[in-house]
């Protein structure tokens, strides 16, 4: 599993980072959200699906 | 077109009718009836009251709707100068003193100028930003705590949850902290007051006060910088011009009624509700350090403070089928789409560890609410003091007085309760708060974090 965030959809509602802090970090500027690295380690899906389902936006991508 | 055929164009493309005025009462007693009812038969309805305007409460239909500020407006163009817009607010605030509505900072503007806005306060107001200002935080929470711990006694409104959102506030705008009751009531008051009574004269007098303090502490932002949201306001360059000073003005009653109201009434409903919770209270606690997110973001959703926004239609367009014209307006129910069951089990009741939690309260879109990350770390800095040194307070029976409509802010107006008195801690609310302007100052607590990267040292 990859992940990463759409950067034209994310608004920083920073739920992706409460959500999967492994996965997650916030930019220091603005809040808006960035993945750490594209690939989702095994044990760390439920964490990245979690993620991608409460983003108010649905800007947390998963591929 | 024909003229004939317009009318009956019209009655189809609002086929979905309904008259529901949300500034009456049957709004917030009826709520989640009518948004049950709304979401089965019209999602996206025409609401035949206040002039007439869409209704989206569906929360996949608002989902699609709010994002699309390519044909939505936000702007309030109280000079006329541009398409007469009126703004977020239906019906229209009505206008001051002066025969001028008053635009409502960059919530009442549309991009360019509104992402530029936010560009430049955002550094203030990112999570990062916020956690700089934590020991302050929970000084302050302290401080009301120690003021009523003796007595048993406390209203959650009036001696927690209108205090410490208002004088962090203060705090980063760079306004006198001392200052916080010139803004408190009539900012509060402001949401909750009908016109034409007599306590909305004493409101409208408050806020000439509050008006004149804050125009008086501009200008002497402006002849003496000081750290703080004002006087980036000052020297902010929006699309290559500097904002007049009403403008300015504008922009930082935005930030003062979105940041006072809002965290009161999630703070008072969230609080109201674990007293009527108290098994769920004990695990809250207990199990704090995994559930307080999930908690706070499930009372987010379930109390929703901002219940909606308005918009106009800036051209014609169809989404999901529903032909919208320009002119049209439009209410986002923020409050709405978050019950909808199509998105959230169960979802009339709270589930503190709720999964999925993809609610609504701090808007969609480019116009997020810019405090979001403000309003929780008060919340939760408020609700885990609480928790601790009131573990066993109950709100009196009856005591708490709710606003009587909520076609704003789902707020609260008093919310008393009693628990086992204990022991202070610290200093009381005036000395506390003298020190924390004085940390405030020494320390320049209010720079950007682009500035000032490091936590507040008490």
């Amino acid at each position: 599993m990859k992940v990463r965030v759409d950067p034209q959809l994310c608004q920083g509602h920073t739920l992706c980072a409460m959500n999967a802090p492994d996965l997650f970090a916030l930019r220091d500027e603005d809040g808006h959200a960035y993945a750490l690295g594209e690939d989702v380690p095994a044990d760390l899906e439920p964490q990245a699906k979690e993620a991608a389902r409460s983003c108010p936006e649905q800007a947390v991508v998963l591929f | 077109m024909s003229t004939e055929q317009a009318p009956t164009a019209d009655a189809e493309r609002k086929k979905h009718v309904i008259s529901l005025d949300r500034h009456s009462p049957r709004y917030r007693l009826e709520f989640a009836e009518l948004a049950t009812e709304f979401h089965a038969k019209c999602p996206v309805a025409w609401n035949d009251t206040h002039g007439g305007y869409w209704f989206a409460s569906g929360n996949n239909e608002l989902f699609d709707i709010a994002r699309r500020a390519d044909v939505l407006s936000n702007d309030n163009d109280v000079d006329g100068v541009r398409n007469g817009y009126v703004g977020i607010s239906i019906p229209p605030a009505s206008a001051s003193a002066g025969g001028k509505r008053q635009r409502g900072g960059f919530l009442e503007m549309d991009p360019p100028d509104q992402r530029y806005y936010r560009q430049a306060l955002n550094p203030y107001l990112s999570p990062a930003a916020v956690a700089r200002w934590k020991p302050v935080i929970e000084e302050i929470t302290r401080a009301c705590l120690d003021e009523v711990i003796e007595s048993g006694r406390i209203d959650f409104v009036d001696d927690l949850a209108n205090i410490v959102p208002a004088v962090f506030t203060l705090a980063m705008l760079g306004l006198p902290l001392k200052d916080w009751t010139v803004y408190c009531e009539p900012t509060h008051a402001a949401v909750y007051t009908p016109p034409g009574t007599p306590e909305y004269d004493r409101m409208r007098e408050l806020q000439m006060v509050m008006g004149q303090h804050l125009m008086r502490n501009m200008l002497a932002v402006r002849a003496d910088p000081r750290p703080g949201l004002i006087n980036e306001l000052l020297n902010v360059e929006i699309d290559g011009r500097r904002p007049d000073e009403m403008e300015v003005f504008g922009v930082v009653m935005l930030l003062i009624g979105g940041g006072f109201d809002t965290t009161t009434a999630l703070t008072a409903h969230s609080l109201e509700w674990l007293s009527e919770n108290p098994a769920e209270r004990e695990r809250l606690s207990r199990e704090r350090d995994t559930l307080l997110d999930s908690a706070t973001e499930e009372f987010l959703r379930f109390f929703t403070p901002a219940v909606g926004d308005g918009r106009t239609v800036s051209q014609d367009c169809v989404i999901n089928g529903t032909e919208f014209k320009e002119g049209d307006r439009l209410w986002l129910s923020w409050a709405m789409a978050n019950r909808d069951a199509k998105v959230f089990a169960d979802p009339h009741h709270v589930q503190l560890d709720r999964k999925g939690n993809r609610h609504a309260s701090f808007g969609l879109g480019i116009h997020r609410c810019i405090g979001s990350n403000v309003a929780r770390s008060v919340f939760k800095t408020m609700v885990t003091a609480v928790m601790d040194r009131l573990p066993d307070y109950v709100c009196a029976p009856g005591g708490a007085v709710h606003y009587d409509t909520t076609g704003v802010i789902n707020g609260m107006k008093h919310l008393p309760a009693t628990f086992t008195p204990g022991r202070r801690l610290g200093p009381g609310l005036a000395e506390t708060i003298e020190r924390m302007q004085r940390v405030c100052d020494e320390q320049r607590l209010a720079e950007p974090i682009t500035v000032r990267a490091t936590t507040a040292r008490l």
